[in-house]
């Protein structure tokens, strides 16, 4: 599926030459990934050399996103730059005219995620994230061309069939790749934990309900905000197929951050038990566990085909 | 971070907003001091990070010294909603003409700011949206927008401070939103804002912020050495300070089940495992803490997770639950290792590992042949084995 980004597009990582950004890097490419460059002003000209199955590839460094853009073609950048760099990296990108972003940094203050989610809307630009896993899309094993993996989303877990998945966690998109590994999926996009992110639960549940190949949609939510009501006063009007959802964090207390950024219950609002209520009024079911949210998909998937 | 009243206002008074003159105290010597700085009648307001004060008694209107004092006496040991009160503002008393409530907020759902303001101040925000929506202005401010003086005074005719002074109104608006942008905030609350002064005497009326509510965003705490004072000595556990200087994410709860796990949902999510294993087998076992060992955590990581969960006495068992992305089981069963061979006073632990490294891990685990170490397939399985060794050994003790 091409989710935000087509199959074959060329990708640049923006903070490739440190540590996070060349773990990942050399992932990506042995995913199948397009990657055609780095982002870093003080070894743009250079070279970095990634093992992908066995033979060497070299990967050019550029000194800004606007040079990498123009020497390459890049549709996408993936960004592994730390927080304090974080704004300007996806600005930078976003005046480069790079079509999609998706921001790998955790510890982001809010305002810059403010800024630059409120700019990239403004020049049509998708940002996921910040503070997400990325995103993978599946192909057919005999497609021309393989998925796309961007970020850090392990690539083995599953391969391609009809689920969608849409998260606000990184290890529980793992999870439920791994309960539903039997069946595959067409995408598995992480939206993030902090408070503001570029593409919505929304956005990607909408993403999913128009493509052809995506039979059931699961979605992983959590406390904080109310990302879930949307999609669930969305999904009773307007969803042309079956949804299935787990939220966690049922037991947080009221005003504790619960590790992520914008997973904190507060004055009340932003419960686990409110967004379970909201979903399973508009008859979404709701698992107690990973578990039974993928026994759920399993019925529902059943029940389409 | 939350910030106590005093350390809110001292926010606004920096940018110019009018409050109270005041002083913060500790002890009712202190209090006795400030009410003579600050003269009589004045009020004493329980320092404590949580709403709903008011009505649990930790506001005090007092006349004299003696009852200034024995406010004092009677507020500091207070436990208002679970929170330790850490001091009194001893704060001058105003004539309040009206009350007025605006905040500055981050919006996480159209993705801005949004300024939500009342004439009818005072009271809880919600409640007065639900039962008078109309009376409730919700305004937004465009992160790429330069909200100045203009654009305030706009805000400030559209929310219709009648009774007041307008172009006041909009010079707070403006130093609120300053307040919050310079200091990276996430919440900006003034309630009530006040018209004060005397009824007889329009000269003598003006705005002036009784009570403030302050949050700052935590991830920009690198760019705020001046927040180092705003530390908070009453608000963290002790475990929970230690766990931060660590960089782990541990948040102390009060059951006997220490929980940890890679990734903020999936400890979550093991928390609600475990606490509905508990009900399923009809017990009142909850989880004691959540543990985010993050992303590519190495032994010595895990080995500090633990030591940190054990430090918990009710601990009775530890459940372990790692879905391997860039974190290797290995690493992190090498981890449980070396804190077996460590921690003095360890208890039983329960593991599952899927994902990165899971049967090399296990496979460790297995190895050394410990009684303490329990393995399980799924983690709904090993919150239900968490569960059952909790009881056990709450049982035998």
């Amino acid at each position: 599926m091409a989710l935000f980004i087509e199959q074959g597009a060329p990708v640049i990582v923006q903070g490739m030459t440190g540590h996070q950004g060349m773990t990942h890097t050399a992932r990506m490419l042995t995913a199948g990934t397009r990657i055609v460059g780095g982002v870093n002003p003080r070894k743009a000209g250079t070279t970095v050399a990634f093992d992908v199955q066995g033979s060497s590839v070299e990967i050019p460094v550029f000194g800004t996103c606007k040079e990498a853009k123009e020497a390459t073609g890049a549709k996408a950048s993936v960004v592994f730059v730390p927080p304090r760099f974080a704004k300007d990296a996806v600005v930078e990108a976003i005046e480069a005219s790079i079509e999609l972003i998706v921001v790998i940094t955790e510890g982001i203050p809010v305002a810059d995620s403010a800024y630059m989610v409120a700019l990239a809307r403004q020049h049509g630009v998708q940002i996921v994230g910040p503070n997400c896993p990325g995103l993978v899309t599946f192909e057919p094993s005999d497609a021309p061309l393989p998925g796309v993996n961007l970020g850090i989303i392990p690539q083995d877990i599953v391969s391609y069939g009809p689920l969608g998945l849409v998260s606000k966690s990184g290890t529980l998109t793992y999870q439920l790749m791994g309960e539903l590994s039997d069946i595959g999926f067409t995408a598995a996009l992480g939206a993030g934990g902090d408070p503001i992110v570029g593409t919505t639960l929304l956005e990607a549940v909408q993403a999913f309900d128009a493509d052809p190949n995506t039979k059931v949609v699961v979605m992983i939510g959590e406390i904080g905000g109310s990302a879930e009501q949307e999609v669930a006063a969305w999904a009773s009007e307007h969803m042309t197929k079956p949804l299935v959802a787990y939220i966690a964090g049922f037991t947080a207390p009221e005003g504790k951050q619960m590790g992520h950024a914008g997973a904190i219950v507060s004055g009340g609002k932003g419960t686990a038990q409110e967004k379970k209520q909201a979903l399973e009024a508009v008859h979404i079911a709701v698992g107690e566990t990973p578990g039974q949210t993928a026994q759920y998909a399993r019925e529902a998937l059943s029940q389409v085909q | 971070m939350d910030l106590y009243e005093h350390e809110a206002k001292q926010l606004l008074d920096e940018a110019g907003i009018p409050t109270p003159r005041a002083i913060y105290a500790q002890n009712s010597h202190d209090v006795a001091l400030a009410v003579e700085e600050i003269g009589l009648p004045c009020v004493i307001k329980a320092q404590v990070k949580i709403g709903h004060r008011g009505q649990a008694g930790g506001v005090k209107l007092v006349h004299t010294r003696d009852e200034a004092i024995l406010a004092s006496e009677q507020l500091l040991p207070m436990t208002i909603h679970g929170h330790k009160v850490s001091g009194v503002l001893v704060a001058e008393a105003k004539n309040i003409l009206h009350e007025y409530y605006i905040s500055i907020a981050i919006d996480r759902n159209s993705r801005d700011f949004d300024v939500l303001a009342t004439a009818n101040g005072g009271t809880e925000v919600e409640e007065i949206a639900k039962e008078h929506p109309e009376a409730v202005k919700r305004l937004h401010i465009s992160p790429l927008e330069d909200f100045n003086i203009d654009a305030a005074r706009a805000m400030a005719q559209q929310i219709g401070f009648y009774h007041a002074d307008e172009e006041q109104a909009a010079q707070i608006l403006l130093k609120m939103w300053q307040v919050f942008k310079d200091n990276d905030a996430t919440l900006v609350e003034i309630n009530p804002l006040a018209k004060i002064g005397d009824p007889d005497d329009d000269a003598s009326k003006s705005l002036c912020a009784l009570d403030a509510k302050i949050t700052l965003d935590d991830n920009a705490a690198y760019r705020h050495d001046g927040w180092q004072q705003f530390v908070d000595p009453y608000a963290a556990n002790e475990l929970e300070t230690r766990a931060k200087q660590l960089g782990l994410h541990y948040v102390k709860l009060a059951g006997e089940v220490g929980i940890i796990g890679n990734g903020a949902g999936l400890v979550m999510s093991s928390l609600d495992a475990v606490a509905g294993a508990a009900k399923q087998q009809g017990s009142d076992i909850k989880p004691a803490n959540f543990l985010d060992i993050g992303g590519g955590a190495s032994a010595q990581v895990m080995k500090q997770s633990m030591e940190i969960v054990l430090s918990d006495p009710k601990v009775r068992v530890v459940f372990i639950n790692v879905y391997g992305g860039i974190t290797s089981c290995k690493e992190v069963a090498t981890g449980i290792l070396q804190s077996l061979d460590e921690i003095t006073a360890i208890r039983p632990i329960v593991v599952r590992f899927d994902g990165n490294a899971a049967a090399e891990g296990l496979s460790i685990l297995q190895s050394a042949n410990n009684p303490q170490i329990n393995v399980a397939q799924t983690m709904e399985e090993a919150a239900q084995c968490a569960v059952r060794i909790a009881l056990e050994s709450g049982e035998r003790a």
